[in-house]
């Protein structure tokens, strides 16, 4: 036996293609064992160069280019790219417009949170909870349809207002669908919280606590299940959300299962929001005529995406075009937090990490290439050398 | 003789090859850039109301396992080498279904930096699926007709010329 | 706490090192610093907890002006805090943040690599965004890059 020369720690490349969902990232763990000791990201696989785009188009087109940044919450880029266009030129969309902005975005997050949860559930092995969240899912996706025309990027924003009203057949659908999404939430809530194997898998897993959660600057519903309110809608009310106050969820565990038990109180949040909404609808106009350039000028506007905060920083200086559009999404904040809460987790459960913070991803391509940890060479190890160091692993460990 | 019985073996193998790669083709998918608008739908493509497994399609993880490759996105200059070197890792023959405007043409980002262009710039594609995104049925639709044109094919990618071309285009 | 408490609380904190202070919204607040104070100023507001850092936003104020500007943007409840560096084209250099708030590394990377801001105290340097096969010297977000498909 050559124990001597058997390298430690491996390092573990996971990605950029993998089946389960999303951003192609990049991850390279490196375990001893089966027990991470690092982690580092690479980015930039989807890296496609928006922000420059957008300083060489004019201010309308921007909307659907910044629309489709990401099709989850394609509604929210635009709602907030909007917002901070609107602040510029000094306009402000009409009530009955901000209704249906925040309408469409609590419809957007009931959609996002059941796929990530179908998703999560899904990294566990537990595919039977994904199918079931994704046929529920389907329900939000009709009602979506019906009000927008489409399923994923809705375009229901316009510069100065929305371009969709809410009909009574739309009211009364919506209602429906809610209603049914409420008692099947009840079920998924009772699911992930009783569920003996499930449970196994995310109580006391990935655990952030509230100093580290402050400390990374983690937003969103992984920072809310941390006991840290980090939540627009509450801290600064944008839009509807200023008549219609919101009741932030809050949980202090910090594990997998708190960020499961967060974004499930949530869609009740949602419910409640889209039910108040509906009642309280504002009569008026969809829209105000907008200037075609907005005056010189900066403005920042932050939303709450489903994932977390969302930050657009504008700057005009009276032309056709932005001289600076900035977007920071919520995943970059929480991204550092994956890295640090992995070290010292199973590897098996470093799939359910990272989906918890909502950039889902599996890991099914590993073992490619094994580099050594600690410099940069990567040698191919053969399926002997492999078994022999799994051998004389285990034989230490005995 | 011999010929003759070795022909017939071959042939026999290639209806039978045809014959379970039609009834159960599996597919791969994979995201060169895109917004994640197409992926989602695919997605749903898989589960309950619109399954596509109940034509025998299965989402597979391993491009060494896989008939089929689901692109979405434009590819952008980082993605580029993985798509190709995800298609170069499939076992012959495969097939690409490109989901989405932007794996067509670019869709809203062709003016961007970081994309050098959609997907058959950079592998062979067999189906283009239009749409911002499309509809899990166009989607379907789409696997629907490479089922199609697998029926005709051999044990060769029937896109094997094209791909010849392609490699000289590309190789060097 | 109301966000005028925050803002004030905030200024008073800052006001050794602030040059200019403006309010161009009743919820933001703006401050100009010399860069050779930014780590400073920094520590400031986290020994009075104020807020976290959002996002740092990358300027470039174009080839008459010949500066860039980095936007440091924190956040405390609705208040909006911005620091303000201005940096000539020629010396464009600030000092890292990292130190202070570990996770301003991503935001620092991406600064660096989209303006060829060069951030000193950084510690991991390698790209982020852009692709490995970059070409050196090409800095997409600066307004007088040459970008080839």
């Amino acid at each position: 036996m050559t124990t001597g020369s058997v390298p430690k720690r491996f390092s573990i490349p996971i990605g950029p293609q993998h089946p389960a969902l999303k951003e192609p990232g990049h991850f390279d763990f490196s375990v001893d064992g089966e027990v991470v000791t690092g982690a580092t990201v690479r980015l930039g696989y989807a890296h496609r160069g928006i922000e420059k785009a957008a300083e060489n188009q004019n201010w309308v087109q921007n909307l659907y280019l910044l629309e489709r940044i990401c099709g989850i919450c394609s509604h929210i880029h635009a709602t907030a790219y909007c917002l901070g266009v609107e602040k510029l030129a000094d306009v402000e969309a009409p009530p009955r417009a901000q209704a249906i902005r925040v309408l469409i975005a609590e419809l957007e997050r009931v959609h996002s949170h059941l796929l990530w949860l179908g998703v999560t559930a899904h990294e566990a092995g537990f595919d039977t909870l994904f199918m079931y969240s994704w046929r529920d899912r389907e329900t939000v996706m009709d009602i979506l349809e019906s009000l927008t025309g489409n399923r994923v990027n809705y375009s229901a924003n316009m510069l100065g207002g929305v371009k969709f009203d809410v009909t009574d057949d739309n009211r009364k659908a919506i209602e429906r669908g809610v209603n049914f999404l409420e008692t099947r939430t009840r079920h998924y809530l009772n699911v992930v919280t009783t569920d003996q194997v499930f449970v196994q898998r995310t109580r006391g897993v990935g655990v952030i606590t509230r100093e580290q959660a402050e400390q990374l600057g983690v937003i969103g519903p992984t920072a809310r299940a941390s006991g840290v309110l980090r939540d627009v809608r509450v801290e600064a009310p944008y839009a509807a959300y200023r008549d219609i106050p919101v009741q932030p969820v809050i949980e202090t565990a910090g594990d997998l299962e708190a960020r499961f038990v967060v974004r499930l109180k949530e869609l009740f949040e949602s419910y409640r929001l889209i039910r108040v909404i509906l009642e309280q609808m504002p009569p008026g106009d969809l829209n105000v005529r907008m200037p075609r350039r907005p005056k010189a000028g900066e403005a920042i506007s932050r939303v709450e995406a489903p994932r977390g905060e969302l930050f657009y920083f504008i700057k005009s200086n009276g032309a056709d075009n932005p001289e600076r559009v900035k977007v920071r999404t919520p995943t970059l904040c929480n991204m550092a937090s994956v890295l640090v809460t992995a070290v010292g987790q199973q590897l098996a459960d470093v799939p359910m990490i990272l989906a918890g913070i909502d950039p889902c991803f599996s890991c099914n391509d590993r073992a490619v290439t094994i580099s050594k940890a600690g410099d940069a060479t990567s040698a191919v190890w053969s399926w002997q050398q492999l078994r022999q160091y799994s051998q004389a692993y285990y034989r230490r460990r005995l | 003789m011999q010929l003759k019985l070795a022909d017939l073996w071959t042939n026999a193998l290639d209806q039978v090859k045809t014959w379970a790669r039609v009834n159960s083709p599996w597919v791969i998918h994979f995201n060169s850039g895109s917004c994640n608008g197409c992926d989602i739908e695919i997605l749903a493509t898989l589960t309950p109301r619109y399954d596509v497994e109940r034509l025998g399609i299965k989402l597979q993880g391993s491009p060494r396992h896989a008939d089929v490759l689901i692109c979405t996105g434009p590819v952008t200059r980082q993605a580029r080498e993985r798509l190709r070197r995800i298609y170069e890792q499939m076992p012959e023959p495969k097939f690409v279904i490109a989901v989405g405007s932007c794996s067509i043409s670019g869709g809203a980002f062709h003016r961007c930096y970081n994309v050098i262009g959609h997907i058959d710039e950079v592998i062979p594609v067999d189906v283009y699926v239009p749409g911002c995104p499309p509809r899990p049925e166009a989607i379907i639709d789409g696997v629907v007709k490479l089922l199609e044109k697998l029926r005709g094919a051999k044990t060769q990618s029937a896109n094997a010329e094209q791909e010849g071309e392609w490699r000289d285009d590309n190789r060097g | 706490m109301t966000t005028e408490d925050r803002l004030r609380q905030a200024q008073e904190a800052l006001s050794p090192w602030a040059q200019e202070a403006d309010a161009p919204e009743p919820v933001r607040l703006d401050i100009v610093l010399d860069r050779s104070h930014l780590p400073s100023a920094v520590a400031a507001l986290m020994n009075i907890r104020w807020g976290y850092l959002v996002a740092i936003t990358g300027l470039d104020l174009g080839a008459e002006a010949k500066q860039y500007e980095v936007l440091y943007h924190f956040g405390s409840g609705a208040a909006l805090l911005t620091l303000r560096v201005r940096i000539a084209h020629a010396d464009s250099v600030v000092p890292s943040i990292t130190g202070i708030i570990p996770a301003a590394s991503v935001a620092e990377r991406e600064l660096s690599e989209m303006f060829g801001i060069r951030v000193i105290g950084l510690l991991d340097q390698s790209r982020l965004f852009l692709p490995d096969d970059w070409p050196d010297g090409v800095y997409p977000l600066r307004k007088d890059a040459v970008l080839e498909k």
